[in-house]
Parts: structure tokens; sequence; C-alpha cells
């Protein structure tokens, strides 16, 4: 594709520069690949070279350290201790001798490695099943424990954090007391333990602010989402619930069910849902975008009074706890409910649900589907409205002023000034509301649950799949600790989830012009 | 109260960005000095280093003797005014002014009393006990003066403090400072884009381009001797005209040849040429348009040229000529100097004869830009 | 010629006017429309909430016999107000640790600069891809052998809400973006550690961003189904009203619990819609802070 200059550029007529643009936009398309290779390939090196320097550097300390700095590679915080940083010192200490004493304890962090056999196919996590014994005392069979799968791995991925901190915590302490060495050698002081609180609430503060968030992420977060990934990669589900039974290593053995089309395979019902989740996502948002915009365009109006009050009634659906209103509005629907039947007696609809043998609306898969949409505006719109009049009153008033010199009516006004600028403000918002559709939860689960049952699939990865079931609501069924659980499952379509969403904000980040002309509109 | 030493500081932002290079300075006690540029020439960036608000890439800065690096801008003991004012909207005028005592725990009395003697010095006291918001924008810059100067500091920085002001407030204000800096008698580091304060206010300025130091003097030193061509045009309002013209040397006497006409370089500027023995050549010639006047035609030292632009500033007249090549002058004529008549003919398209005299002439080489005689 | 040409831009402007009033005029019905289809499931709910004569579902609006009777069974013969208490708790405590961990996080994010913020927002963004509640499967077995489930599952919710609520910092951090850097520089010569800027600059002019996390913190419990079900798990004396309330519309309850939640559904809208519409104003600014901001 041939790119044009400005002046070339300027020369074509609108379609022609549609198919201009259009053409370049898809020629793009490889191109954001190889550069997001090249990025990774770039990291990949970075991050290789950094290693290699660091082991050159710690090396090199060691040879050039003094008796201080060589000591601190065996005892921590030897050097801080000895340039007088006694509070930093016993710290250090203090975490090598509860790392080593974690260690080596029974049933410490070596135990529990050791249990995990981690990665390999076939093995259980865990090494000892629990089972029923003769007990004689009782008479009877009594339950032993044994090793519990979920403890094994956890304590396991603990046991690695714990590790790296570790080996975190060692650099960083040869790290100071070579510059300690740095500091004295040419006759400065180094800082004190009152220096160091002193600096967590100035230079430092950002440690202190971030302790605690962090921790809350990484334990919270972090570590269950390692944990499930991992757990994608055993057969943990309702049967090998790890305590009764022990689950074990299975390698990518589930990820070959992806591929499996057939009644009941989770290829098929994922590709389905997928499908369903996409359509529902994009009906979802843009139907509440535009709506809301339109809603916030007329109140805003010059000359509509009572602007107050019309917001305020729309707000109320924000504040009205969702499951309320929610599951109010889907017995609204149902065959016995007012608004259900006024619909259902309508002679069109009457037969079709006749036809079909439907009770109610929320029977058929194809009016589910539109009344979820359609309910979703009702409770979409408000945030829209709110948004959208915040950012028309931002749009300079003599951009209106200016376009009807020009000769612009309302509708044009509308397209040429409010819409490109609304779309460019919230082009992120878009994007993000988008993804958040995806995994909205609340509206499909309490509106319709996910039903119809979907009787082409039936049930797939241990939950039954239904035609208005969002990919989210799939792995909430299939989590749910019924005898069907499968956990793996819900592990593996927790990172195709992860995966389709990465995807879509990296193709749409390159797209909207919000983050590339941020200059624009300002 | 104290010393500024700057030696080889350099800033460099990312990897590559070089935004001060190799800043050399030596700030006396209760000097004012003005940092004047034009925009990201990096005499914010340098302010900002001295007050502790940027990092240090290279160098090292001393208040006083010690180097002040690694010290948060709290323990350097500086104040400074911002361009946009930075007051604390939550807070009146007097707890704004009272804020570092506050952090300081000053007694009740201490704080009162150097409050209001501040307020009292900037005409703000029936302020005080407005929030900012109620403030125009002159009694703004006010309170931001006045909390800089509570504090009593070693080094009273600030940061284009005039440029959100209009063009009558500013006049005001820079008039104000003059005043106030006799009544508050420390070191002064003054940051600003526009040359008529940093001639109006510095003892000496520092003119910057692109990340160097283009030449430090004083107002006078500047203005009759810019070491180059940029600080030549950058000096002086309107500025200075430049033209490529050729200078002959003959018998021992320079003369200038500027389109057609002849001038003898004559005083101080024709001994230094000697002095530096220059040789004959292109140079670019400078002139300030005060120094350019009306001539008739018979004047073998005349240049004929038309005007384009007449522009009447009441005392006097800016006339934006343009000569028989081309190049573009501008001439400044005070207007008590006209007759009615002379001034009427002065229209569009009119052609008039200007000529200047040999000693107000500024040489530059024409390829490095230096001054010839500098 | 004068006359005609007054004449003509007179009528022009007449035309104009009119078609503003026409203009108006459907602008007023649509949102007259808008206003009844919005507002019809809240009177719905509170007028089958007073509905005496029958306990299910009907397909009339407006009930035959008014009385309190659904009220009454609501608190003697239900767990309905240990709901209530358990969620008014959580909305209360909720509120406090995730405003506490959302603007330190937000905080830090926006206005200090240091090694790895880059690094950390990109983490966190990634991290944010992940479907959430997944996290759920590990988190419920550790509540479960710690005995935060049963009767302790508000404590556990609580936890679950706050913990990794850091990672919202979003809207907040566009709010602190707005605010002037020169004001922190300013403080900071003026002798203020980072903390002081944080404490006595900042904080005081973020009043605003401060009222819309409380708000957020605390309407999260009441309207939360997702995570609380799978927390609580059929325990009456632990769970929030969402949980408590869908089991009355099951199939085998809805018939005698119909209105009586319309009746619980009026109970719990009372005092969030109260908080909320006194608060109004500072969600507004939340929601379109954070929009513009992205």
């Amino acid at each position: 594709m041939k790119k044009l200059n400005d002046l070339e550029y300027l020369k074509l007529n609108k379609s022609q520069r549609m198919t201009y643009n259009l053409g370049l936009f898809f020629c793009a398309i490889p191109g954001w690949f190889v550069h997001l290779f090249r990025v990774i390939e770039k990291g990949i090196k970075n991050c290789g070279i950094a290693i290699a320097d660091e082991f050159s550097e710690i090396g090199r300390t060691f040879k050039q350290g003094n008796k201080a700095v060589k000591l601190s590679f065996f005892l921590f915080g030897v050097g801080n201790l000895f340039y007088g940083q006694t509070m930093r010192g016993l710290l250090f200490l203090l975490f090598e001798l509860i790392f080593i004493a974690y260690m080596v304890i029974p049933s410490g962090g070596f135990h529990w490695l050791a249990k995990g056999n981690w990665f390999q196919v076939g093995a259980t996590v865990g090494t000892e099943q629990g089972r029923f014994e003769y007990n004689e005392f009782y008479d009877t069979d009594v339950w032993v424990t044994g090793d519990d799968s979920v403890k094994v791995m956890l304590y396991g991925l603990l046991t690695i954090l714990f590790i790296i901190a570790f080996v975190y915590t060692w650099r960083l302490q040869v790290k100071q007391c070579t510059i300690c060495m740095d500091i004295t050698s040419k006759g400065k002081k180094v800082k004190s333990g009152k220096d160091d609180l002193r600096s967590l609430l100035d230079d430092q503060f950002h440690k202190t602010m971030l302790a605690l968030p962090l921790t809350g992420i990484l334990f919270f977060t972090v570590l269950p989402i390692i944990y499930m990934v991992l757990v994608a990669f055993t057969s943990y589900d309702a049967a090998h619930d790890g305590y009764s039974n022990l689950f074990s290593w299975v390698g990518l053995e589930h990820f070959n069910e992806l591929f499996n089309f057939g009644k009941g395979g989770l290829g098929l019902a994922f590709g389905e849902i997928l499908s369903w989740t996409l359509m529902w996502s994009l009906f979802a948002t843009f139907s509440n975008y535009f709506l809301g915009m339109f809603v916030a365009i007329m109140i805003n109006k010059k000359g509509i009074q009572l602007k107050k009050f019309w917001r305020t009634v729309l707000v109320m659906t924000i504040a009205i706890p969702q499951f309320v209103s929610l599951l109010y509005v889907s017995k609204l629907f149902d065959s016995a409910g007012i608004i259900g039947k006024l619909i259902s007696q309508i002679p069109a609809v009457a037969e079709y649900l006749n036809v079909n043998h439907y009770i109610s609306l929320w029977d058929s898969p194809v009016v589910a589907r539109v009344l979820v949409v359609v309910i979703n505006i009702w409770i979409g719109i408000p945030y829209i409205m709110l948004m959208a009049t915040g950012i028309l009153m931002n749009i300079p008033q003599d951009l209106y002023e200016s376009s009807r010199i020009d000769g612009a009516n309302t509708f044009q006004q509308y397209t040429k000034i409010t819409l490109p600028y609304m779309l460019f403000v919230t082009g992120p918002y878009l994007l993000t509301s988008f993804v958040g559709n995806l995994n909205n939860f609340n509206v499909i689960y309490l509106l319709s649950g996910g039903n119809p049952l979907n009787t082409e699939i039936g049930v797939a990865g241990g939950a039954s799949v239904g035609h208005t079931d969002l990919l989210i609501t799939w792995l909430f069924k299939m989590t749910l600790g019924s005898a069907e659980s499968k956990y793996y499952m819900a592990s593996l379509i927790g990172i195709l989830i992860f995966v389709v969403v990465a995807v879509l904000s990296l193709i749409v980040y390159n797209v909207i012009p919000s983050t590339k002309n941020e200059e624009d509109y300002k | 109260m104290a010393s500024v030493k700057l030696t080889n500081v350099k800033k460099i932002y990312g990897k590559d960005t070089v935004a001060v290079q190799d800043f050399n300075l030596d700030i006396a006690d209760k000097e004012f000095i003005v940092f004047v540029g034009p925009s990201g020439c990096g005499k914010s960036t340098t302010l900002r280093m001295i007050a502790g608000l940027e990092e240090i890439s290279e160098g090292t800065i001393e208040i006083d003797g010690v180097v002040v690096n690694d010290l948060q801008p709290r323990d350097r003991d500086i104040a400074m005014v911002f361009q946009n004012y930075a007051l604390y909207p939550h807070l009146t005028v007097f707890e704004n002014m009272a804020f570092s005592l506050r952090l300081k725990k000053a007694p009740q009395d201490e704080v009162y009393e150097k409050v209001t003697a501040a307020a009292e010095i900037l005409g703000i006291t029936e302020y005080l006990t407005r929030k900012p918001r109620a403030l125009s924008g002159g009694q703004r810059q006010r309170v931001a003066i006045g909390r800089a100067m509570v504090r009593d500091s070693k080094v009273f920085l600030m940061d284009e403090p005039l440029s959100n002001l209009d063009a009558k407030l500013r006049n005001q204000m820079r008039a104000e400072i003059i005043l106030l800096r006799q009544k508050i008698d420390t070191t002064f580091i003054y940051v600003t884009h526009d040359q008529t304060e940093a001639m109006t206010l510095g003892d000496r300025i520092v003119i910057m381009k692109d990340g160097f130091i283009q030449q430090v003097g004083t107002p006078t030193e500047v203005f009759d001797m810019p070491v180059n061509l940029f600080v030549a045009e950058f000096i002086g309002a309107p500025k200075m005209n430049t033209f490529k013209t050729d200078l002959v040397c003959e018998g021992g006497k320079y003369y200038i040849t500027p389109y057609g006409a002849k001038i003898e370089v004559t005083g101080k500027k024709a001994e230094m040429l000697a002095k530096n023995s220059v040789t004959s050549g292109t140079i670019v010639l400078g002139v300030r348009p005060e120094h350019v006047t009306l001539s008739d035609s018979s004047n073998p030292a005349a240049i004929a040229c038309k005007i384009t632009v007449n522009e009447m500033m009441g005392s006097e007249l800016h006339l934006h000529v343009v000569t028989e090549n081309g190049d573009k002058l501008i001439v400044r004529i005070p207007t008590i100097s006209l007759e009615d008549e002379q001034r009427k003919a002065m229209v569009y398209g009119a052609t008039i004869y200007v000529t200047f005299e040999g000693k107000v002439m500024h040489f530059f080489d024409e390829e490095t830009e230096r001054n010839l005689l500098a | 010629m004068k006359k005609n040409n007054d004449n003509q831009i007179r009528k022009t402007s007449m035309g104009a006017r009119a078609s503003q009033r026409l203009g108006n005029t459907v602008v007023y019905v649509i949102l007259a429309i808008v206003t009844v289809v919005w507002l019809f499931p809240f009177f719905g709910i509170l007028l089958e909430s007073f509905r005496v004569e029958t306990r299910m579902q009907v397909s009339y609006l407006w009930p035959q016999q008014y009385g309190f009777d659904n009220y009454i069974r609501l608190f003697t013969e239900t767990d309905f107000l240990i709901w209530f208490r358990n969620t008014g708790i959580m909305g209360v405590a909720t509120a406090f640790f995730q405003t506490f961990f959302i603007l330190s996080m937000s905080y830090t994010l926006s206005r200090l600069r240091f090694k790895g913020r880059k690094t950390l927002m990109n983490l966190m963004l990634i991290l944010g891809m992940f479907p959430g509640f997944l996290t759920m499967i590990l988190i419920y077995k550790v509540f479960a052998d710690a005995g935060l489930t049963l009767n302790m599952a508000p404590v556990g919710l609580v936890i679950v809400y706050c913990a990794s609520s850091g990672m919202g910092y979003y809207v907040s951090k566009g709010f602190f973006d707005t605010i002037p850097t020169t004001l922190d520089e300013a403080a900071r010569v003026d002798g203020a550690t980072r903390w002081d800027v944080f404490r006595k600059v900042i904080m005081p002019l973020s009043k605003p961003i401060i009222i819309y996390t409380i708000l957020m913190g605390f309407m999260a419990p009441w309207g939360d189904f997702m995570l609380a079900s799978y927390i609580i798990h059929e325990n009456s004396q632990g769970m929030n009203v969402a949980v408590g309330m869908y089991e009355w519309l099951s199939k085998t309850n809805l018939n005698t619990h119909y209105t009586m939640f319309c009746a619980a559904g009026v109970v719990v809208a009372i005092p969030v819609t109260t908080v909320f519409l006194c608060l109004q104003k500072y969600y507004v600014e939340g929601v379109t802070g954070g929009a513009v901001k992205g």
C-alpha cells in the first residue's frame, strides 16, 4: 500500500479517503504483530542482558568487596551492621533466620516443595492419599487424613514466593553493603536508622503508601491467579477435590478438549458462548452509549425545564441495588408478570410462543437475548447520561456558534461536532465498558440466569449451557461446588477469557484516536 | 544572605534528551540574577534544580558553600514563587502565607507578626481572611510572593512570576519587585522569557539557548556588547536589524557597504576592529532600530527603502521597510523629531532614505555568528 | 426594499422559534415516556409490597387490598433483619478500608514518581484482564479453613472486597491528575515532606473523590451477588441481603415469598437510595471525571 503525502491525500474525495484509510488500517495489522513480537523479543533480550550483567556484577562485588561485603554474602545484614546501620542489619538478619527456620522445620518449605511433584504428568499433587482404615478403638473404619492437594499446591506456591523474596533480599543487602563501602571510602556518612524512618515519609513515601494495597493485591489477586493457571494443568474437580481424592498433574490434556466440537464438547460450547458474549457486549455497549448520549443531549437542550428532575429520575436506577431491580424486572417479563402477560397477548407473539411450546418470553432463545439487551439499556443509560452530560458541558460553546454561522443545522452540529468530540473523549471508556460488558455477571445472571438451556450443547465443562450465558456466568456455574464442578475447566476458560480481553484491548488501543493524538481537542 | 555556585551542572531527561548543558555560574550574595531565554532553553530546569525539584544529572550546586545535590527542597532553605502562583485553594491568604511557619511549628505570635508584616509590605492586609479564588491575578501573585517572603530564606527563586498577568499589571508588579528587592535584602534568582524584565530587574543577566549559556553580564554589557547574533537579536525591542554586507578595509579605515551605500566605521568600534585585526569580507551587520536615522538621497551613506508597515506608537514611530534586495529593516523614529508633513508622507509604498552612524554598528562572523569585536 | 428585508428576517426568526418550540415539545414527550419507563419498576415494587390479598406474582398492577402484612412478616418471620444488619456493617467496613486502599494507591501512582511506576501500572492492567472471581476458587478454600465462611462470612467478604481494591485506582487517579503539580512543589519548597503534602495539601482538596470512593465502597455489598453467594453458602446467619433474598424468588419459594421480596426490596432501597441521592453530586463528578480521563 502506497503512502500518500498530505496534499495528495487532501485531493481524494470522501469514498476514496475511506478506502484509503481502510486499506492503511488493514495493512497496518501485520505491522502491529511484528511490532509486538519485536517488543517481546527485545524485552527478552534485555532481560537476558540484565541477568548476565547482574551475575558479573555480583562476581565483581565479591572480588572487590571488603570483608564486610564478603561476609554479607552469607550472613544477611552483616554489612549494614558493620557500617552502623543497626536497624536495617538486624531486620535483614532476622529475615534470613526466619527463612532458614521455615525451610527446614518439619512441614516447612522443603516439605511442601517435595510433596508437590511439580509438573510431573500423571503424578498426584501431594503424596499421601487420605483413606478409611480400620480402627480398633472405634471398631469401625475411620478416615485417616492424608495430604490435601489444594494445600500442597498453595503452600508450595507460597514457599516459592518466599524463596524469590529471599533471593531478592540477599541481593539487596549485598548491594546496600557495597554502597555503604563506597560512601565511607569517600569520607561521607551512611544513612542511619532514623534517616530511614524519616525518608519513609518523604522520598520513600511511595513505599509506605503502596505497602498495604500491594500486599493485598499480591495475596488476593496475583497468588490466586497463578494458582488458577496451575489448576488448568491438573485434574482438580468435584470428584478430585484434593482432600478425599488427590488430584494430579495432567499436562496439556484439557487443552485438547477445546477442539472437541461434538455435543457437550468444550470447543463447541466455548465457540457458541464466546460469539454470543461478543455480540452481547457489542449491543450492550453501543445501544447504551448512543441512547444514553441521546437522552443527555435532550436533557441538556436549551429551553428544557426541570433538568435536575429528569436527571434524578434516571439516577434512581443506579442508586437502587441491582439485584432488587433486576430480579423484579425479570419477573415482570415472566409469564405471570404484568409486562410479560401483556406482550404474550399480542396475537403474533402468542402464536410464536404457542408453536414452540414456550410458556414465558424467557423460554425463547431469541426473545430472551433481545430482552436482556433491552433491559440492560434500562440499567445502562443513566451512567452514560451522567458522563455525557459532563462532557457535553466541556465542549466549547463557540464551536457551535461558529458552526451555525457556517450554516450547519442541528443534526449536522451533532454529527460534525458533538459526536466526534464525544467519541474522542470517551474512546478509552468505550473499551473499558466493552470489557466490562463481556464480564457483566449481574445483568445476565439475575435476569435470565443464562437460560433458556441450549439443548444442542447440553452440559459442557461441568455446567449446563444456556442461550444467554456469557463466559463469566458459565464459569460461575462451573465452580459453584456442585457434584459436576470442574475447576480445571473453569481455569482453562478463565485463561481463554484473559486472552480474548488482552487481544481485544491490544487492537482497540491501536485503533482509537484518543491514545494517539492526545492533544487534538485540548 | 547566601551565595550560589553551579559547577558543570547538567540535566538529562530519559536517555539522551539534554535540557541543560555544562552550566557554570557563581552567584554572589545578595545579587539579583535573571535567567532569560526562549521557551525550552533550560532556564526553568536550572532554577528547579537549584530548588531541588529536579534531580541534578551531573555537576554540583552549592548554596553557601554546601553541596545541596542530595538535599530535599525543604532542607535547602530557599523560597520560590511559581508562575501559576500555586496557592493552596483550601487555605485563606493568611494560612497560605503561614504554611511554612506552621510546618516549622512556629508559635502563633511569630506567625502573626511575620505574616502581617509581609502583608503590609505587599499591601494585601485587607485580603488576609479571603480564599485565593476570591482574589484577582495580581493579588494572587502578591500572596505568592508574600508566602515566599515570610520564610526569610537564603535564596529567593522566582519562576516567570509575571507571565500570567496582563501587560499593565505586569509593568506595575515589575516596579514593585524592584522596590521589594530593596526591602528584602537577599539573593534573587529570577527566570523569565521577557527581555524587558531581564534588563530592568537583573544585576546580571544569564542568556540561555538550547541548554547552553550564551552570555552572562550586566544589562549594559549584554546590550552594548552581545557576544553573538542570538544575544544581539534577543535583547532589545524591537529586535536588532541584521543583514549580510561587506566589510572593507582600506588604508587602515574600515567601511561597510550596505545596499550600495558606503559608511565608515568610526570611534571605538573601528579601534576594536583594528585591534582584532579583522580583514575584509562578508559579515553580518547589526544595527538597532533606534540607531537608524532618516536621511536624504544626496547622502552617500543613505539607503533607499520602501515602507511596508507604519506603526504609530505615540512617542515614536516604528517603520517596517524593505530594501532594494528585499531585506527587511525596522526603523524607530521619535515622533518629536518629525514634521507633520514628513509624517503624513510616510505611507505604504513610499520611499524613504535611512542611514546609521559608524559607531553604533555590531559586527558578527557570517558562519560562527560570533561578535567580531569580542 | 428595506421594509421587505425586515419582514423576511422576522418571518425566518418566527419560523425558527416555532420549530424550536415544536422540538422542545417532542423532547418533553420523549422525556415523559422515559420517566414513566424508568420509574415503573420502582412504582411496581412499592405497590406490590403493600399487596395483601395474595403473596403470589399477579399480572395486575393495583393491589386489591392494601396493608403492611408483608413488612410485618418480613421483620418477624424471616432472617431479613440479620441480613440487613450484615450488609450494613459490611457496607461501612468496606467503605472505610476500600477508601484507604484506593486512595493510597491512586495518590501514589498519580503524584509520586518512582522507579517501576509504569511497570506497576501495566502489571495491574494485565491482572485486571483475568476474570476476577476465579480467584474465589482458592480464596473460598482458604477462608473455609480459616473459618471465614459460615457465620463469619461478612468478615470474609469484607476482606475479599477490600484486599485487592487497590486495583480500582483509575477514577481517583484521574482526579488527582487534575490537581496542578506546582502545589506539591510549592509545599515542598515551603518545607513540607511528601507526607505533609498528602495530608495538608492534597487531601483537603480531594473531598469530592473521597466521598465518591466512600460511596462506592458503601454501595458494593448491597448489590453484590456473585462473590457473596460464593462465600456464604446457605448459612442464613451470615448472608447479605442479595443472597438471602435471591432464594425467595426460586421456583419453590416464589409463590409464598414474592410480595415479601418486594417489601424487602423497598426496605433495602431506602437507605441506599437516600445516601446516594444526598451524595449524587460527588458521584456525578466521579463518573464524568473518570470517563474523561480514561
